[in-house]
């Protein structure tokens, strides 16, 4: 019964509410609601859609990613598990992984960019989805990105964001090969103590 | 991966599912890693650990709004596509659900002596609030005057302890709003809060929410949704 508009407010509160409704809608979903799927897409389509741009640097080919993506969800929001992952998590997983299979198959002209552009990111205004998010994971892993070595974070971020192949990431950042699996490898296993711990 | 482990004895195989998730695999030991994943619990709970624990890079990335037709593109796909096959039949919940036309019906008939027919120059309102598989569930009415809402169960339901909470999702909102709680084994007549009075349109979605007893604590359903319908003139 409260009220208001779902974008104000930026309490913890307020997150976890977010997050539970877009459980719930995923739920509905899975029922075979299309009435949630839209809202599911409302609350979601922004983000996602910025994650596949990213990644393919093609309009249209995200586009028809993003099409993919929620199409997928409509036919496999039954399998989401709310004690598995967060829905935005289980969401932005099929995203990107969808965007990555379709970088790879193609066809999508690479554009090769120095590393610093990848680390010349935005920093966008909060919005819903965003706050479906559990700030305190990500300020956990904020923190534990800086304990890395910069370029190993760095060489981290940029193949997360980009969904590029470790060829391209020691192209980009002008090492061998092996030096850069070397960078990323370490800086993965002390990220996950990190995490862990 | 054999070839990448030559080349940094540190790397125990342990990692590939980091690497999976970071995205840095060619095609092929995608599949490779997507393969192992349906066999391998372990691995997928590692690829779960580094999807969620990552997620929050993609914070730095700035929201796209896509183009408007994306979505009619998504609703044909959609339309055309088959209906997802629900994991609700399988919970037991479902189980004791007991579906039959004639009760349906006589729930709208129950449900439109409730708000009384009156001919006027507004037609009522009507749903059928329905769950996985379609079955109906609730028949919901609003008045011609729009400001009474009557809920009537068209099923047989357990007697789950949880609270049943009733949403109004108006046309064109993502917000659910609370139109108060509702007994799964009597008609509920319900006033509509005035200030969701112009929201009660055609179109716009009633659902129903499992909830702790006592409702919904936060203010929008914390639980699954068991029915929802949309409203249409009568």
């Amino acid at each position: 019964m409260e009220s208001g508009p779902l974008a104000g407010g930026t309490a913890g509160m307020d997150a976890e509410a977010s997050r539970r409704q877009l459980a719930a809608a995923l739920w509905r979903v899975a029922a075979g609601d299309r009435a949630a799927l839209r809202i599911v897409y409302q609350d979601t389509s922004a983000k996602l859609f910025g994650v596949c741009l990213r990644i393919l640097h093609d309009k249209s080919e995200a586009e028809d990613v993003l099409q993919d993506v929620y199409v997928t969800v409509w036919r496999k929001a039954a399998g989401f598990d709310p004690g598995r992952a967060s829905p935005i998590t289980w969401l932005v997983a099929i995203a990107r992984n969808r965007a990555i299979d379709r970088l790879r198959s193609s066809a999508v002209t690479r554009r090769i960019e120095p590393i610093e552009a990848a680390d010349a990111v935005s920093d966008p205004a909060p919005v819903a989805v965003e706050r479906v998010e559990l700030a305190q994971q990500h300020q956990r892993l904020a923190r534990c990105l800086e304990e890395l070595e910069a370029r190993h974070s760095a060489a981290i971020r940029a193949a997360f964001l980009d969904g590029v192949t470790y060829e391209e990431v020691a192209q980009r950042m002008s090492v061998p090969l092996g030096t850069m699996k070397s960078w990323i490898r370490r800086g993965l296993l002390k990220l996950r103590t990190c995490l862990e711990g | 991966m054999s070839e990448n482990d030559t080349m940094d004895p540190a790397d125990d195989g342990n990692l590939i599912a980091a690497e999976y998730v970071l995205g840095v695999l060619s095609a092929e030991e995608r599949r490779e890693v997507e393969r192992r994943l349906v066999r391998e619990p372990t691995l997928a709970f590692e690829v779960a650990f580094w999807e969620e624990r990552l997620a929050g890079l993609t914070d730095a990335v700035a929201p796209v709004s896509p183009p408007y037709a994306t979505w009619s593109r998504i609703e044909t796909a959609i339309g055309i596509a088959p209906r997802p096959r629900s994991v609700w039949q399988s919970l037991t919940f479902w189980r004791s659900f007991a579906i039959a036309s004639a009760t349906l019906a006589a729930a709208s008939i129950a449900a439109l002596a409730y708000i009384g027919l009156v001919p006027g120059a507004r037609a009522p309102l009507m749903t059928t609030l329905s769950g996985s598989a379609g079955q109906p569930n609730f028949v919901a009415a609003v008045t011609a005057t729009g400001n009474t809402l009557v809920i009537v169960p068209a099923a047989l339901l357990t007697n789950d302890p949880r609270a049943f909470e009733l949403w109004l999702i108006p046309t064109g909102e993502t917000r659910p709003r609370s139109l108060g709680l509702i007994q799964p084994g009597q008609p509920i007549r319900l006033e509509i809060p005035s200030d969701l009075l112009s929201r009660v349109t055609p179109d716009a979605t009633l659902a129903v929410s499992l909830e702790p007893p006592g409702g919904s604590p936060t203010g929008l359903p914390t639980g699954p949704v068991i029915a929802a319908g949309k409203l249409t003139n009568l």
